[in-house]
Parts: C-alpha cells; sequence; structure tokens
C-alpha cells in the first residue's frame, strides 16, 4: 500500500538517493547526509509541535510502499509563519517610459525584489522515485501535503507558494544566474545552491543585488529563461496547475524559475476533501482515493479503495485503516485521485 | 586682429551657422535658431547683470576684425540644472562581502543622479572649421579663466566641463548602443539631434532611472566609460593643465567624462595677474607663437581679450605695453589695469 507519512531519521538514506536520482534538482535540501540528517530532525521536531520552532517549521513527508519498505519519493512545506527572515523574490513588473512631445512609448519590463511572499507557506523538497514521475504516486506525494494543510490550516497561510527549478543545462549551469548573481557572488550556481542548502537562503538573498534590474540589460540568453520551468520540472508544474495553482508575476532571485501561488481554499483538495466518520470494513472494491487521518505527529495519507456513499460514515477496509493509524470512529479526510 | 568679446544681437546668423556644422555630440549648440537667439539675449542680459545671478549664461565670441564677423564660440553657465533638469550618471562601487559564505565581490555601477545642480559649467566651444588654427582654440577657452578670475562672484565654488564622449569612426557611440538605445528605441544620432534641439531632459526623461551595473554593458561601453572623443581630447588636456579631472560622473548617453575644479584652483584664476597699460608704438607680433599671452580687460560688460606676445610684457614694472589698435581693442587707456595670463603653461 502507498502510504505518505512523516519522514524519521531512518527515511535519511532513502531520502538521500531519492534527492540524488530525482530528475529535476531539489535546491532545498541539503545531499551532505549530516546536514540533510538535521533538517530530518527538525521536520520531527516540527510534526511534535516543538514551540522553540516558532513558526520555522519544516514539515518532511515520505512516501513509503509498505508492501516492500521502499521509499518512493517525499516532499515538504516549510511553514514560514515567524516572518523572522525575509523571502526574497523577484517580481516582473512593466514600467512605460514614455514622452508624450516625442510621441514614444517603450515598455520597460523590470525586476523588483520583493519580501512580498514572506509569511507564505511554501510548498518545497518534492522528489520522487525515478519512473513515476507524472504517476499516481506522484500525484499522492505532492496532494497529501495539501491534506494536511487542509486538516491544519492553522499552522499555514492562506496563500501558499511553490518555487519551481529554472532552467539550467546539463552541467548544472543557470544562464540567469550567470547573467545577474554570479556577478555579486563569484561563484557558479551548483555552488551557490550549495550554499542555500546547507546554509540559509535569506543569507544569499541578502547578497542579490538590492536595486531593480532592467530584464533588457540582462544577456538574452538569460532573458530568455525568465519565469520559465525547466523540463526536468514539468511533471511537477502540470500537477500544480491541475490542482489549482497559479503562475505569478514573481520568480526566484537565482535561477529565474518561476513561482507559482494559490489561496489555498481555490486548491482542487480544498475544495473536494470531505470529512466522515471511520466504519472499518472488508471492502475491496470502490475507487481510488486519498485517505487521510486527523493527527499531526502520526499524520498517515494513503490510496484507498472505497465507496463514497450517502451519510456520515465511510466504509474502508481494516488493514487499510490500520496502516494509516485510524481506527472504528475516527474523523477521516478523503478525496478522489 | 581677434579679439574676445561678449557675443551680440548681430552674431546670430553666424551661430546658426556654427549650430549646423557642429555635429553630433555637441549638446551645447542646439541646432535651433529660436533657441540660440534666446542664448544670445539671455547671454546679453547677463554681462549688463539685467537678470538673477544664478541665470547667468555668458557667451564669449572671437571676432576676426579683419573679416568683420565672428569665428568661433565659448560659453560659461553659472548654474546649471536650473532651467531643464540636469542629469549625469555617478560611477560608484558596490561590495557585496559575507564572510559565512567566503564571497567578497566588488562591482562598479552607474547611478542616475542630479548631483551636479547649481555648480558652474565651461561649455559650448566651438571654433569653425577653418579657423581651427593657432591660439583660436586656445582664446576661446582661456578667456573664459580670466573672466572667471575676475568674476569669481558671479559663479559657484564649482566648475565644470563635459567633455564630448567617445564615438567611433562611423559616430557610432558603444556607450548609447549598450545602454540607451535599449530605452529609446532610435540611434544615437537622431537621440542627439532631439539632445541638440535642446531636449536633452526630455530625452533624459527616457532613461533608466535606476542603477546600471558595468557588467551589464558590452565590453566596448565599458570601455567608453568617462573616455572622450578623439577631437576633444585637446580640449581635455588643455583643461587637465587649468587643474581640472575627473569627478566620477559621466554624460548618461554617451558616457564621457565630467571634469571639475574648485573655481578658486583653476590654475588660470591662481595665476593670473594684474598689470597696468602702458602705451607704446606698433607692435610686431604673430598670432600663432606658442609663447603669446591672453589679456583682458576688468569690465564685466564690456568684457574685451586679446593676444599679446611676451616681449610686450614687463616683469619689473607689472605693466604691459600695448599699441593703440590693442588699447582700443580693449577698450582701455594707458595706466587701466588688465589682467594676464600665459597661453601654456611652461
Amino acid at each position: 500500500m502507498l502510504v505518505v507519512r512523516p519522514s524519521t531519521l531512518d527515511d535519511v538514506s532513502g531520502i538521500e538517493s531519492l534527492i540524488r536520482d530525482n530528475e529535476a534538482r531539489i535546491s532545498s535540501l541539503p545531499r551532505k547526509r549530516v546536514k540533510l540528517s538535521e533538517r530530518v530532525e527538525r521536520s520531527i521536531r516540527s510534526f511534535n509541535r516543538d514551540p522553540d520552532l516558532a513558526g520555522s517549521d519544516f514539515f518532511l513527508f515520505v512516501l513509503e510502499d509498505t508492501s516492500t519498505g521502499e521509499l518512493l519519493g517525499c516532499s515538504g512545506i516549510a511553514r514560514n509563519s515567524d516572518r523572522k527572515r525575509p523571502f526574497y523574490n523577484y517580481r516582473l513588473d512593466e514600467l512605460i517610459h514614455a514622452s508624450e512631445s516625442f510621441d514614444v512609448h517603450t515598455p520597460v519590463p523590470i525586476l523588483h525584489l520583493t519580501h512580498e511572499l514572506t509569511g507564505s507557506s511554501v510548498l518545497c523538497s518534492f522528489a520522487i522515485k525515478a519512473g513515476l514521475s507524472g504517476g499516481i504516486e506522484s500525484e499522492l506525494m505532492s496532494r497529501a501535503r495539501l491534506m494536511f494543510i487542509r486538516q491544519f490550516p492553522e499552522l499555514f497561510s492562506e496563500q501558499l507558494v511553490v518555487e519551481l527549478q529554472g532552467v539550467y543545462g546539463d552541467e548544472g549551469q543557470s544562464a540567469f544566474w550567470d547573467g545577474l548573481g554570479r556577478n555579486f557572488f563569484d561563484m557558479d550556481f551548483a555552488s551557490a545552491e550549495y550554499h542555500v542548502a546547507t546554509k540559509s537562503r535569506t543569507l544569499l538573498a541578502e547578497l542579490m543585488p538590492p536595486h531593480p534590474i532592467y530584464v533588457s540589460m540582462l544577456s538574452e540568453h538569460a532573458q530568455s529563461v525568465i519565469g520559465k520551468t525547466d523540463e526536468r520540472a514539468q511533471a511537477s508544474y502540470q500537477l500544480l496547475m491541475k490542482e489549482g495553482f497559479k503562475a505569478s508575476s514573481y520568480i526566484d532571485i537565482f535561477d529565474g524559475g518561476p513561482v507559482l501561488c494559490v489561496q489555498r481554499e481555490q486548491l482542487r483538495t480544498f475544495v473536494h476533501a470531505q470529512q466522515k466518520t471511520l466504519r472499518c470494513g472488508d471492502v475491496n472494491t470502490g475507487v481510488r482515493h486519498m485517505v487521510a487521518n486527523a493527527s499531526i505527529e502520526s499524520f498517515r495519507c494513503g490510496v484507498a479503495q472505497l465507496t463514497d456513499g450517502m451519510g456520515h460514515v465511510l466504509r474502508i477496509d481494516a488493514s487499510v485503516a490500520q496502516t494509516l493509524n485510524l481506527k472504528d470512529g475516527d474523523e477521516v479526510s478523503y478525496t478522489l485521485l | 586682429m581677434k579679439v574676445i568679446r561678449p557675443i551680440e544681437a548681430s552674431d546670430l546668423d553666424s551661430l546658426v551657422g556654427f549650430a549646423q556644422n557642429s555635429g553630433v555630440g555637441v549638446t551645447t549648440l542646439p541646432d535651433n535658431p529660436e533657441l540660440l537667439e534666446q542664448r544670445i539675449y539671455s547671454s546679453v542680459r547677463s554681462f549688463r547683470s539685467s537678470q538673477p545671478k544664478e541665470r547667468g549664461n555668458y557667451v564669449f565670441a572671437l571676432e576676426d576684425t579683419e573679416l568683420g564677423k565672428i569665428v568661433g564660440v565659448s560659453a560659461i553657465e553659472a548654474c546649471i540644472g536650473l532651467e531643464t533638469v540636469w542629469y549625469n550618471y555617478r560611477i560608484s562601487k558596490v561590495v557585496h562581502a559575507s564572510k559565512e559564505i567566503g564571497v567578497h565581490t566588488t562591482n562598479e555601477m552607474l547611478s542616475l543622479t542630479n548631483d551636479l545642480t547649481g555648480v558652474s559649467e565651461l561649455c559650448t566651444l566651438f571654433l569653425d572649421e577653418p579657423h581651427r588654427t593657432g591660439n583660436n582654440g586656445r582664446m576661446l577657452s582661456k578667456c573664459r579663466m580670466l573672466f572667471l578670475a575676475q568674476n569669481q562672484a558671479l559663479f559657484g565654488p564649482k566648475v565644470i566641463a563635459e567633455m564630448r564622449g567617445y564615438s567611433d569612426e562611423n559616430g557610432v557611440s558603444p556607450f548609447w548602443e549598450s545602454l540607451g538605445r535599449k530605452f529609446f528605441q532610435m540611434d544615437f544620432s537622431h537621440a542627439d539631434y532631439q539632445i541638440g534641439l535642446g531636449n536633452k531632459s526630455l530625452v533624459a526623461e527616457l532613461m533608466p532611472k535606476y542603477p546600471i551595473y558595468l557588467f551589464f554593458l558590452s565590453p566596448e561601453a565599458r570601455a567608453a566609460i568617462g573616455k572622450t572623443h578623439d577631437n576633444t581630447r585637446p580640449a581635455l588636456e588643455m583643461l587637465k593643465k587649468e587643474g581640472f579631472h575627473f569627478n566620477g560622473y559621466v554624460d548618461i548617453f554617451d558616457g564621457g567624462p565630467v571634469i571639475e575644479s574648485f573655481v578658486e584652483d583653476v590654475r588660470g584664476v591662481r595665476e593670473s595677474r594684474l598689470v597696468s597699460a602702458k602705451k607704446s608704438g606698433a607692435v610686431t607680433m604673430t598670432d600663432d607663437e606658442r609663447s603669446n599671452l591672453i589679456i583682458s580687460n576688468l569690465s564685466l560688460e564690456h568684457f574685451r581679450a586679446i593676444q599679446i606676445s611676451p616681449k610686450q610684457v614687463s616683469q619689473q614694472e607689472q605693466s604691459v605695453s600695448l599699441s593703440s589698435e590693442q588699447l582700443d581693442a580693449l577698450r582701455v587707456a594707458e595706466g587701466d589695469q588688465l589682467r594676464l595670463i600665459p597661453m601654456r603653461y611652461q
């Protein structure tokens, strides 16, 4: 059975290989095991509602095939409610340089450094085992997070944000980085990503130029990748757009990749998921659904077959319920996959 | 004889002719008769002290008395940027550093400023092509030092000069191509034409307001920052010898340098000396002698300057011997005070 659950320290090596093998690059998780373990520890503290985290919680989920024990994916949510660290983006704007006396008006696209998305919870750290991209596992891995947010809305912001991998070359180079950021860091994109993953994104962002950037001054190559998703992240992009995320005028300050935003109430998962009281039984037929329990620290969200009828009761197979840490009479959330 | 005098209304036709010939990059001589006429009247009023000091705009003309017409002009503006808006880019450095990730980078950027608003400016030096010989250009430039020395109270503490920026043999300004053009979809000569019509600050308003990092510019454009046009190099050298130096500001269109000095530090101001006029017989002198000096009267309204030979100067008596023709040209009589500087410094 496919089950999404909070990550544990036992998952570290599994997550490590997922990040390594993932098609798209993951800048929000460090590759080094020690650093990765620290990140998983933070996640464990977050699921245990450690008050010391004070809003800088990071929830890391993993997808396990319970029949084999294999990890098939991971995904995360950075809560970001502390607002202690500004979240940096560029906002793509257009100025009109106009002169009535010359009868000229030239649109001038410009990138403004902004902290507007500070405080928004960010979906991040998405990785899926090779070959499963675009499949049901991928969908579950991504949407289980949204189920979690829907169950515990008070933990997260109304607006949700995802940064998608910008366009990069086979050697990990980014034309946007080379045209802009690199001049201030004197290091290649891979090194910068390493610092983002191991230290802090804000630390690097603070070194970026504070002034607006005229798009026309960037190299043509850099201009051409603004707001573009790398083809290796297209599957995630499609999934998120289907879920209700919208392209925004924000882009990543390092690689120029797009930032998708949504008011969470508009998400497909938010609109369609329902809650009912669980009745365990012997259920082997029905339609494939995503089913989640109502616990934070022992959160489970898995795929189960069920038949949704009238009334306030939902029947699920007993073994499935057990895997999802559910028992008779519990509240259960579910939606179609 | 060649005499420097304030420009007059009757010089308009000559001035219009100069403007038509001055070409791309000489933006203070707009090819616009109406503006030129206004410029003359403003100058006439300035020499008569009949307009406020900060509107002071003194245009000097080099008259060839044999030809009976002017062959070149130069000017000083008392306060720039008061009627229109004066823009420059300032070149500044920015360091982005973090010990934690081992970063320390230095970049240069261009910031749009109005910093030079209110300073005095040497401008509009133009000499008609056939007369670009001997000391003619120098007279037009140097007479301003004498005027500054005599009338310091009319000017700011600081005086600048904008040097025409570099453009290649085809008239292409690499600085413009790499910057202005991206915001103003026309080529430099057309933009310059608009500027030449007196629309400089209107054009400037179409330029980028936020800082431009130098790494955004082409290598050719970067090399052109603070570099003068080949034709302007002699003027630059002359002003450098007067103590002017590049002040870190450049023209927003062609990247040409702004050079500046405190008025009191200008060598011609510091070293000019007062001498008294003595009448002598006819003087034999050649106009293109390198050791010649330039001498002016002390009048504002009837300012005159001519060149004289070093043989006419008496060091002991602090006096100069002038022919009656020269005394007339300077509008002085024997015994009057005059101001003197050499054409070239030793």
